[in-house]
């Protein structure tokens, strides 16, 4: 079944990064999403649920934690898709939170093509 | 504390990670840390707080920085770039080495936070933090063309 991804990160730079290395991966997607922050991510899943968000910590106007935690009570129509945090923080702890908040999966900047297909293709099928 | 980690090795460290990952861009240490990057360039700068608190600095000309974001974004030429796309990659690699070298330093200095990246633009830029920090600096051939310098301003944070 086709599937459908969000790219939530404030840099449109790495959006494109992000973008590109999916592809390199080998995964495809139907309909492709972007989002500047956690709050205009947070708009366009309620108006569009997407399968997969790939999302990044550090953002201004809402991070990528806080909007793990809105998705997860605020929108119901995402209920199922799977968040994946992508950022350069690493700490156990903080990747620990994060996944306690509800995200489904954690990838370390720098990636790789190989570490998203390894974290999204279980969530291909 | 602060003497157990070679913070010069460390930047290499990180930058080589990142460049080979994400720009697909081979880089070797080079010399003449003390000299300014000559010309019009862009400084990315990236803080970070706690038991070790400082700033990241990585400043590459600005032909430098175009050649970065064209591999970065996978493009033909630097002709296709906007300005915001070279600033905005140039940030983006100051805030991937400074992730690369906060996870180098866990075993030290655990509860680093780190900030936002900006990055503004200029000639014979530097970056200081006082009489009380440290600085560790490496200069970095890319590719045989260009020249890049990415520095650590730090010091252990008092408690």
């Amino acid at each position: 079944m086709a599937k459908s991804l969000m790219i939530v990160d404030d840099s449109a730079t790495m959006r494109k990064i992000v973008m590109r290395t999916v592809r390199m991966s080998g995964l495809d997607f139907e309909r492709t999403e972007e989002a500047g922050n956690g709050a205009e991510a947070i708009e366009k899943l309620k108006e569009s649920p997407v399968d997969i968000v790939l999302c990044d910590v550090n953002m201004p106007e809402m991070n990528g934690i806080d909007m793990v935690k809105k998705v997860r009570a605020e929108v119901p129509g995402c209920a199922d898709t799977k968040i994946i945090m992508v950022s350069t923080e690493s700490s156990q702890d903080l990747i620990d939170s994060i996944l306690r908040e509800g995200a489904n999966g954690y990838i370390t900047k720098p990636f790789t093509p190989e570490r998203f297909q390894e974290k999204l293709s279980p969530f291909m099928n | 504390m602060i003497q157990d980690v070679c913070f010069t090795d460390t930047l290499l460290e990180a930058a080589k990670e990142v460049f080979e990952t994400m720009i697909f861009m081979d880089l070797q240490p080079c010399g003449e840390v003390d000299q300014p990057i000559e010309g019009e360039a862009l400084m990315a700068t990236i803080t970070f707080s706690n038991s070790l608190e400082g700033c990241l600095a990585i400043c590459a000309g600005k032909d430098c920085a175009e050649a970065i974001a064209v591999n970065m974004l996978g493009l033909e030429s630097a002709g296709e770039l906007s300005n915001e796309e070279v600033t905005d990659a140039i940030g983006e690699v100051a805030n991937m080495v400074m992730g690369s070298v906060k996870s180098r330093l866990t075993d030290v200095y655990e509860d680093i936070q780190v900030s936002i990246p900006s990055v503004v633009q200029g000639r014979e830029m530097a970056s200081s933090l006082g009489d009380s920090s440290r600085r560790a600096s490496v200069k970095i051939n890319i590719e045989d063309e260009h020249v890049m310098e990415v520095s650590l301003l730090y010091r252990e944070a008092h408690k």
